[in-house]
């Protein structure tokens, strides 16, 4: 079979271009982009064992049979301070139906200086000092607020990225609720 | 040969297809960035001023150096000085009070678009007259209208020339100083 070279160079040349694109991206992106790019949604959310405020070790597995509010957080995140009480809110309001709102603190900031910030807001949930190495298991929390919906058999249902309406959130509160069977919780 | 027009179109295609897809500058992008002033001179042994320029991208604002509350991230700039260069006072420009729609009934001192650090550079009377770069970080905190990115050091530098200067009648030895106490 006869090959025609000019063939063989066009491929060649796009081949080269093609490969100098993706390294390009590929270093442009950073680890952060690629971890960002992965969507966890219909996933199993993944598990996680930090440390609260209160100094307790906390497992997502241990609220399995509720649904799960997993809000990403940071003192200096001025977004963040707008949803807390709406979250203080939301579970006052379907705490008794199985809603656990969790907040994770991705912060730099002290120990006490989180616990101060969220006893201002009012805080009515645990809340658990982050690791980075959570946040991308999560798909790479790159800005804040980021919170998740996690329905009772503990897989991720939607996913929001900054400050969103109250409704939104209640919204998906009431999809994570109905969603999966509800059991005894261990807490 | 028409089967290679083919074949070459549709790579084209792909290749096109694939620039296309590239994402957009994602939440690593830098929200800041630094216009490097020209080379500012400063004479041995008397203090000069640089004016360090910054913009703040579209769409986002950063926290100015004094931001209306405790928790919130100032912007700071941290410089490196060679030796027997002082970097002395750094003046950060007064932030502007703003609202945001996540942030009702509280304003914020922020910086957006372009904004300005004054560094005072006093080069020591030792200092051989030449070009010295000074490096620096400028750490900031940028959030847009609705979500907040991680604090960021912006990588930055400047040259400053040092100047001989005019030379001074001969100073009195210290020593003979009614006013020296050692």
């Amino acid at each position: 079979m006869k090959r025609n070279p000019l063939i063989i160079v066009v491929v060649a040349v796009v081949v080269a271009l093609m490969l100098f694109i993706g390294i390009h991206t590929a270093r442009r992106s950073g680890p952060g982009s690629a971890a960002a790019s992965l969507d966890i949604k219909g996933h199993a959310a993944p598990e996680f064992a930090l440390q609260s405020l209160d100094n307790k070790t906390v497992h997502l597995s241990d609220f399995r049979g509720k649904a799960v509010l997993l809000n990403f957080w940071a003192t200096w995140c001025s977004p963040c301070k707008i949803e807390m009480p709406w979250f203080v809110e939301l579970q006052q309001q379907y705490g008794p139906q199985g809603l656990q709102v969790i907040g994770i603190a991705m912060d730099d900031a002290s120990k006490e200086d989180i616990a101060k910030f969220a006893k201002d807001l009012g805080v009515n949930y645990p809340i658990l000092l982050g690791k980075e190495s959570v946040g991308e298991a999560y798909g790479g929390v790159q800005f804040l607020p980021t919170t998740f919906f996690i329905d009772r058999d503990g897989k991720v249902l939607e996913r929001e990225f900054g400050l969103k309406s109250r409704s939104i959130f209640e919204d998906n509160i009431k999809k994570a609720l109905g969603r999966g069977q509800p059991v005894q919780a261990q807490k | 040969m028409g089967v290679t027009r083919k074949l070459v179109a549709s790579l084209l295609s792909l290749v096109a297809a694939v620039t296309a897809a590239q994402p957009m500058p994602g939440p690593g992008a830098a929200r800041v960035t630094f216009a490097p002033p020209a080379i500012v001179t400063v004479t041995r042994g008397k203090p000069g001023t640089v004016t360090l320029n910054f913009r703040v991208g579209p769409g986002y604002h950063i926290n100015s150096n004094k931001p209306s509350s405790e928790f919130l991230i100032p912007t700071t700039l941290k410089l490196d000085a060679p030796t027997d260069i002082v970097i002395g006072k750094v003046s950060y420009p007064k932030g502007e009070d703003m609202s945001f729609p996540f942030a009702s009934g509280e304003k914020l001192n922020v910086y957006t678009g372009d904004f300005a650090v004054r560094v005072v550079v006093r080069p020591l009377h030792n200092v051989v007259p030449t070009k010295y770069a000074i490096h620096g970080n400028l750490k900031y905190q940028a959030c847009d209208n609705a979500a907040c990115y991680p604090p960021k050091q912006l990588p930055m530098s400047f040259e400053v020339k040092v100047a001989k200067g005019a030379e001074t009648a001969p100073r009195h030895n210290p020593a003979q100083s009614p006013h020296a106490h050692r």
